[in-house]
């Protein structure tokens, strides 16, 4: 017996033999980057009239931090692959759980192509705004999920995506888009079991590389949007059946100085609704009545030695229904400040008010406002960075490289 | 594709490496090599002055094939073109800057004015972008020279701003005593080619913002970093500058580190050979423009060393291996008394290498050109088909992994 196993174990060490340094040959580091945002806010509210006026209530936040891990390889032939697996601490009352993975997707590209699948940033908002947290405003920045309970604003911004583009000329983006948003609620012994496609639609975007923003470009993007959600809408079927949003977005340096730099971002988000309702009661409502949202944001940024030193920026915006009879809109108004204390640290300071009328009040307090004193700590690191991206300057302005 | 398709595809590709080119001594493969020498540049003669037009634009290279990077590059080549003058010649060398970084020249191991030495803010301003600037000198003293850019002279050099001056002396000694009609001149260079990249981008995106400054006349010591005295600079510390090399404003130290190594811009299989022929006498103008120190041997060989940092050297003497620091130029003379094909390389074997695969760097052969076809016929590996005319000569391309 004892001979047997000697034999055996023969052929097993040469395997391991040749299979070792096959193996050490295979393996290219991939381009490992390594990006977080720590966001510490001490909050005062002052609620009144309407629902939820609880008066005034201070809370310790630390919502929306997050850490983000990607990897990246060049293929064999002109493609790039990326992974990226991220995760947030959501709000503390968004029944999310105390992480929710934000971000899992895989993402193949060329020169002029995309397409991206997975979990990721879905397509309901066109452009970002300056305000301390990505949902400040997320009623007026962004198309909301029909789908959703409303409980957290993470249903809104994030789904399983599947995604295809062709960018023409490094400027002009042409997207189509598909995706699961999370449908809740899910009783407490079920999951969500259907992860079918509930939403599609597409982008069409003049967009400005970052790197050149200083090249006096006045526009630096604009963009149209379409989302077209597949709804179960009682009595119609089709396209009729379907809740159907556009957006339109604009960037403007409006002083594209270094030094003392201001743009001004405005976004709007029409929302053709469903003729049948005629009240907003609930989340339901609120995500299906006809509307038009305007987010408009100035923001002047002073960068010292060549990296941001200080920002100002304020923000206003209304959501207005124009079937419903009751004066019904929302409005807010941001202010906000921020000031690099070295380097990956802002200390910030923000001012919001919001006021809801009509029907809104069934859902919001009248007057919602809050100051929030916040600590925010952001990086993204970069290692083994063996290639380039496709927007650098070297590959933007002198010949791009696979 | 079907999965035979494949298969066959794989094959292919898998074979290329051992197959090209078949040898080295086809007329086209020669031309080839005279476009991988540097090229000398044809002056205009302008009221007794040689005159040479040269100018900096970033490009495309390959150093080797199928390894394509963006370097700073003089008349879109690299290394740069080649300046061939006479001792006493007077020379104008129009530069103009067609990158949106900053340059300068500095002619290394020439006696050139002062005003003319090519160090920024030292001799003279920067040449910004889009800006010309003309070098005036006489031409001394003889012998082999290089220039390279002196702004950010890292990053620049290993970019790819180099380029040989060979001053020509009537009077040569090392002619005299070693008669030659053929001379080659090879530069070498190391490039981290990751390091290239980020910072000829981030230096890319910063003059972005400061050419919109000084469009706008607006002009600012801190920002620029740039102090009329170190006190001015304590000052401006003692008032809260922060100076970029502190750690809050800087990691540690990225320096780089050599991944690819070039003769004349290229890297071994693409790097330049040398011909020659039995009983005649070569000279090699080695030149080092790279951040590495190298070893260079050449094998079946005793060369010559007859010139140090351009000078003639009292008593040259033998040897088969020659150290070539950082910034040296030494010339050599080899003699063709052993026919065959003969490797010269870097016995830092580190440097043999791209991307670390040996064989790569600055590997290249001494070939003689009137070495008997049988003697270049590969002898038959057992159990190994070839195809005639296919894997029958030496020298081959061979790649490993």
């Amino acid at each position: 017996m004892k001979t047997d196993r000697k034999y055996n174990l023969i052929p097993l060490a040469f395997f391991f033999i040749l299979l070792l340094p096959m193996h050490a040959a295979a393996q290219v580091t991939p381009a490992i980057q390594l990006a977080g945002r720590g966001v510490m806010s001490f909050n005062t509210y002052d609620r009144a009239g309407g629902f939820g006026a609880d008066g005034n209530s201070v809370v310790s936040d630390f919502s929306d931090t997050g850490i983000l891990l990607g990897v990246r390889q060049k293929l064999y032939n002109d493609y790039r692959s990326r992974f990226v697996v991220g995760f947030q601490f959501p709000d503390a009352d968004s029944d999310l759980g105390q992480v929710f993975f934000h971000q899992v997707h895989f993402q193949l590209e060329n020169k002029w192509s995309v397409f991206r699948i997975g979990r990721t940033r879905i397509r309901s908002s066109l452009i970002e705004f300056p305000t301390l947290r990505d949902d400040d405003a997320i009623k007026l920045t962004d198309v909301l999920n029909p789908f959703s309970s409303g409980k957290n604003t993470e249903e809104s911004q994030y789904g399983n995506v599947v995604e295809a583009g062709v960018i023409y000329r490094q400027r002009v983006h042409l997207f189509v888009h598909g995706e699961h948003f999370t449908v809740t609620p899910v009783s407490a012994e079920d999951s969500e079991e259907d992860f079918s496609l509930n939403s599609f639609g597409g982008t069409l975007e003049y967009r400005v590389p970052e790197v050149q923003r200083f090249n006096r470009n006045i526009v630096t993007q604009l963009g149209l949007g379409w989302n077209n959600f597949l709804t179960h809408r009682e009595g119609y079927t089709g396209f009729d059946e379907t809740l159907k949003n556009v957006l339109f977005s604009a960037v403007l340096n409006l002083i594209p100085d270094p030094v003392y730099f201001l743009d001004l971002r405005h976004q709007t988000i029409y929302n053709f609704g469903f003729d049948e309702v005629s009240a907003v009661n609930t989340y339901a409502d609120l995500s299906r009545a006809k509307s038009v949202n305007n987010f408009t944001a100035l923001r002047f940024l002073y960068r010292k030695l060549e990296r941001p030193t200080a920002q100002l920026s304020l923000g206003v915006g209304s959501k207005i229904f124009p079937d419903l009879t009751n004066s019904t809109r929302e409005i807010s108004v941001i202010v906000n400040g921020f000031y690099r204390l070295g380097e990956n640290l802002d200390i910030g300071l923000q001012y919001q008010f919001m006021n809801y009328k009509g029907d809104l009040l069934d859902l919001y307090p009248e007057t919602d406002q809050s100051i929030k004193l916040a600590l925010v700590f952001s990086f993204e690191q970069f290692w083994n960075e063996y290639y380039d991206e496709r927007n650098s300057l070297l590959n933007l302005e002198h010949g791009y490289l696979p | 594709m079907n999965r035979r398709d494949f298969i066959k595809a794989g094959t292919a590709v898998a074979a290329i490496p051992f197959l090209l080119p078949e040898q080295l001594f086809a007329e086209a493969a020669r031309e080839g090599e005279k476009q991988a020498d540097a090229m000398p540049l044809t002056p205009r003669i302008e009221g007794g002055v040689k005159e040479f037009n040269l100018w900096i634009e970033i490009v495309e290279h390959e150093l080797a094939p199928g390894m394509v990077i963006h370097t700073l590059a003089f008349n879109g080549q690299v290394p740069g073109p080649e300046i061939r003058v006479t001792v006493g010649d007077k020379v104008r060398v129009k530069f103009k800057n067609r990158t949106d970084l900053n340059h300068t020249i500095h002619w290394h191991g020439l006696y050139v004015p002062w005003r003319m030495d090519g160090v920024p803010y030292v001799t003279q301003m920067p040449v910004m972008p889009g800006q010309e600037f003309i070098y005036e000198f006489v031409a001394k003293p003889g012998g082999t020279h290089f220039y390279h850019c002196h702004w950010g002279t890292l990053l620049h050099m290993q970019s790819g701003m180099f380029g040989s001056i060979i001053i020509d002396d009537p009077d040569d000694p090392v002619k005299k005593q070693f008669p030659y009609n053929r001379e080659y001149t090879l530069i070498y260079s190391a490039h981290d080619v990751n390091f290239l990249r980020t910072e000829l981008n981030s230096m890319l995106e910063r003059m972005k913002e400061r050419m919109y400054l000084m469009k706008n006349n607006r002009f600012d010591k801190e920002r620029f970093a740039l102090f009329n005295s170190k006190k001015e600079l304590e000052d401006a510390i003692k008032n809260g500058y922060q100076p970029p090399y502190v750690t809050n404003r800087r990691s540690q130290a990225d320096l780089p580190d050599p991944n690819w190594f070039t003769v004349n811009g290229k890297s071994y299989p693409s790097t330049p050979n040398l011909f020659i022929k039995k009983d005649e006498s070569i000279r090699v103008r080695l030149i080092n423009a790279g951040t590495e120190e190298h070893f260079l041997h050449l094998h079946g060989h005793d060369f010559w060393q007859v010139a140090d940092d351009g000078v003639p050297v009292p008593q040259p003497w033998q040897m088969n291996t020659i150290r070539l620091s950082p910034g040296k130029t030494l010339d050599i003379i080899v003699e063709g008394n052993n026919p065959g094909i003969w490797t010269f390389h870097d016995h830092d074997t580190r440097r043999v290498t791209n991307n670390g695969l040996y064989p790569g760097g600055n590997l290249l052969a001494l070939i003689y050109e009137d070495l008997p076809i049988e003697e270049r016929r590969v002898g038959k590996m057992k159990g190994m088909k070839m195809k005639k005319g296919k894997m029958d000569l030496l020298p081959k391309i061979a790649l490993d992994e």
